[in-house]
């Protein structure tokens, strides 16, 4: 595989391990204690002592080994455990088996403005940011002018958080994200921020941290994106890995399935709609899209 | 540079073969370029998860200085008298309870408004502090979600941010004794800090089981509400046995017993209003088992803590 114009810098023949590597990864949600959780509801399932179907795998048998300079999309439909995958190489989420082995200084782009505080002032919400990055406060003090003047806030960085505007809020947390260069980037759709000449600034940014990083994840919708800074593609789906290889081939595979998958759901439409005014009838066995087949 | 052994404390030694990788928290804390590895095999002992569990809160004490004083801008902004609510606040609530006791129950007490404030200061520590972290981690599930970052700063700052709340009190208690009660005034004041220090060990431990929990059954706080109110008026802020029922019986002295606050606030009150030395062996068997259930808790946290952003 050859680095792709404008992706990452060549490979350094002096790193052979790999940056990040993932073996048979698979992370399980137990759904017996999600989210608002009551005593009741608690109880009211521990008597029907069904555990099986309240445990769900959202990844499962993911294998993946980024070489310095790789720089890998992950593509796939909504719920496919994108999201997860990231969360996973960022800490936030722990494995529930195999293993994930990361080789550098990790930052993850996954939401801009995580951490904030609406009562701080600009410049307090970058020191309480950088606190939560751990990022030790020598260094965040020295990012600080840089990071004041990128997003462009003036005298407002003295104000609190609360009078900004979602413009404002969204410059500040991308010039925190991105004022330290990390080994590994993960990006999780954070591009589509901002109005467009911030967009297009904040672009420029983005393709600067990918060319100096040893690799990258993106997590994207944007199929141009793919095939235009990346030189490896993973498509997920249903937590499991479809195919994972050249951005190009892998893209295709996805738009054909995304099509089988429309044509599928109009044809049952079609059906459901035809038994509506039929009284009967049944969907037909729907073909089986895609091979499992992984493609490295 | 695959060895990562000196910060990891001794869960290194778990993966040798992976080549001593460092948990995620380590790693982000320090930001040096060492290899990471998170695996399913991999379970801490109890001890190395207290000393893990400290040692994030030491390297991320700025993290937790910022949480402060975020916290502390929550209280006080949005008011028009703001910080000036630290100290008005437990004044009024003695005046509420002085109120209730002297007029309404017909009790005289000497000096009752400092004979309760010596003690509901302490108390509107604890309570605050407790109720405060109960929501530290729930009410920050998106953050949980987004950034990784050791979760215990969360509760540890919501006790921080009371102790500053606690220094407002004594400074109350202060100007109350120099304008109303300078007659009992004395050297022992000076020793409140040491008391303090019981009570924190205490609070701490307690703030990080709450925390912990109410991730998984929201239902605490609801229980709270009820179970800190019950606990205040079992403990000797309005009322103690010395003063109120010198001749209580045996089972009602149970109290006493089993209630780590009784020796707690009795030593404030020991202090403040009757100017002697308190019972520090009972002091002393406070802070033993608080030191204890804290570690415990620190351990019970971190236990619980991978869960967390799976379960918000």
């Amino acid at each position: 595989m050859s680095a792709i114009p404008g992706g990452p810098a060549a490979r350094d023949p002096a790193a052979t391990d790999p940056v990040v590597e993932v073996r048979d990864l698979g992370v399980q949600y137990d759904l017996r204690f999600t989210r608002r959780t009551t005593m009741r509801g608690w109880f009211a399932r521990l008597l029907h002592r069904d555990g099986s179907h309240r445990r769900f795998w959202a990844l499962r048998h993911v294998d993946l080994r980024l070489e310095h300079g790789d720089s890998l999309a992950v593509i796939g439909p909504n719920g496919a455990g994108k999201s997860t995958l990231l969360l996973t190489l960022a800490g936030i989420i722990r494995p529930s088996e195999g293993e994930v082995a990361v080789r550098g200084e990790i930052s993850a782009l996954l939401t801009l403005g995580a951490g904030f505080d609406q009562e701080l002032s600009g410049g307090d919400n970058i020191g309480l940011v950088g606190a939560f990055l751990g990022i030790d406060g020598r260094t965040m003090e020295g990012l600080t002018p840089a990071i004041t003047e990128y997003s462009e806030l003036g005298a407002f960085i003295d104000a609190p958080l609360k009078t900004y505007s979602t413009g404002m809020r969204a410059r500040l947390g991308f010039a925190i994200a991105t004022a330290v260069q990390p080994d590994i980037l993960l990006l999780d759709e954070v591009l589509a921020t901002g109005d467009q000449v911030f967009r297009a600034r904040s672009l420029v940014r983005i393709r600067e941290l990918i060319r100096e990083a040893k690799a990258i994840v993106l997590v994207t919708h944007d199929l141009e994106f793919v095939t235009e800074l990346c030189n490896r593609a993973l498509l997920l789906d249903h937590g499991e890995v479809i195919a994972l290889g050249e951005p190009a081939e892998v893209v295709e595979l996805y738009r054909t399935r995304t099509a089988e998958q429309r044509a599928r759901q109009e044809a049952e439409a079609a059906v459901i709609a035809a038994g509506a005014q039929a009284g009967g009838g049944g969907a037909e066995g729907a073909p089986a899209g895609g091979s499992g087949a992984s493609r490295a | 540079m695959a060895t990562g052994r000196t910060g990891s404390r001794g869960r290194g030694a778990r993966v040798a073969v992976t080549g001593g990788m460092l948990p995620y928290a380590a790693q982000m804390a320090t930001r040096t370029e060492v290899r990471t590895s998170l695996s399913t095999h991999r379970q801490a002992g109890p001890l190395e998860m207290v000393a893990e569990g400290l040692g994030e809160l030491w390297s991320r004490r700025r993290l937790v200085r910022y949480l402060v004083g975020a916290d502390l801008r929550h209280t006080s902004s949005n008011t028009l008298l703001g910080e000036v609510w630290w100290i008005l606040d437990p004044l009024l609530q003695m005046a509420v309870y002085t109120i209730l006791v002297t007029v309404i129950f017909q009790r005289s007490v000497a000096d009752y408004p400092i004979f309760i404030f010596s003690a509901l200061v302490p108390w509107k520590w604890f309570s605050t502090a407790i109720e405060d972290a109960i929501g530290s981690v729930t009410t920050r599930d998106k953050l949980i979600k987004q950034l990784q970052f050791p979760k215990i700063v969360l509760p540890a700052s919501s006790v921080l941010a009371a102790t500053y709340n606690f220094g407002f009190g004594l400074a109350a208690m202060g100007i109350m004794l120099v304008l109303l009660y300078p007659a009992r005034i004395s050297a022992l004041l000076v020793l409140i800090p040491l008391v303090a220090v019981v009570q924190f060990a205490l609070t701490f431990a307690l703030a990080l089981f709450a925390a912990a929990i109410n991730v998984f059954f929201r239902d605490l706080r609801n229980v709270s509400r009820h179970a800190l109110r019950l606990w205040f008026y079992l403990s000797p802020v309005l009322w103690s046995f010395e003063a109120f029922f010198p001749e209580a019986n045996r089972t009602l002295r149970l109290v006493e017993t089993v209630n780590p606050f009784y020796p707690v606030l009795s030593a404030y009150r020991d202090l403040v209003y009757y100017g002697r030395s308190p019972d520090w062996g009972a002091l002393a068997a406070v802070l033993a088992v608080s030191v204890l259930l804290g570690a415990i808790g620190v351990a019970f946290f971190k236990r619980l803590e991978p869960a967390f952003a799976k379960v918000l």
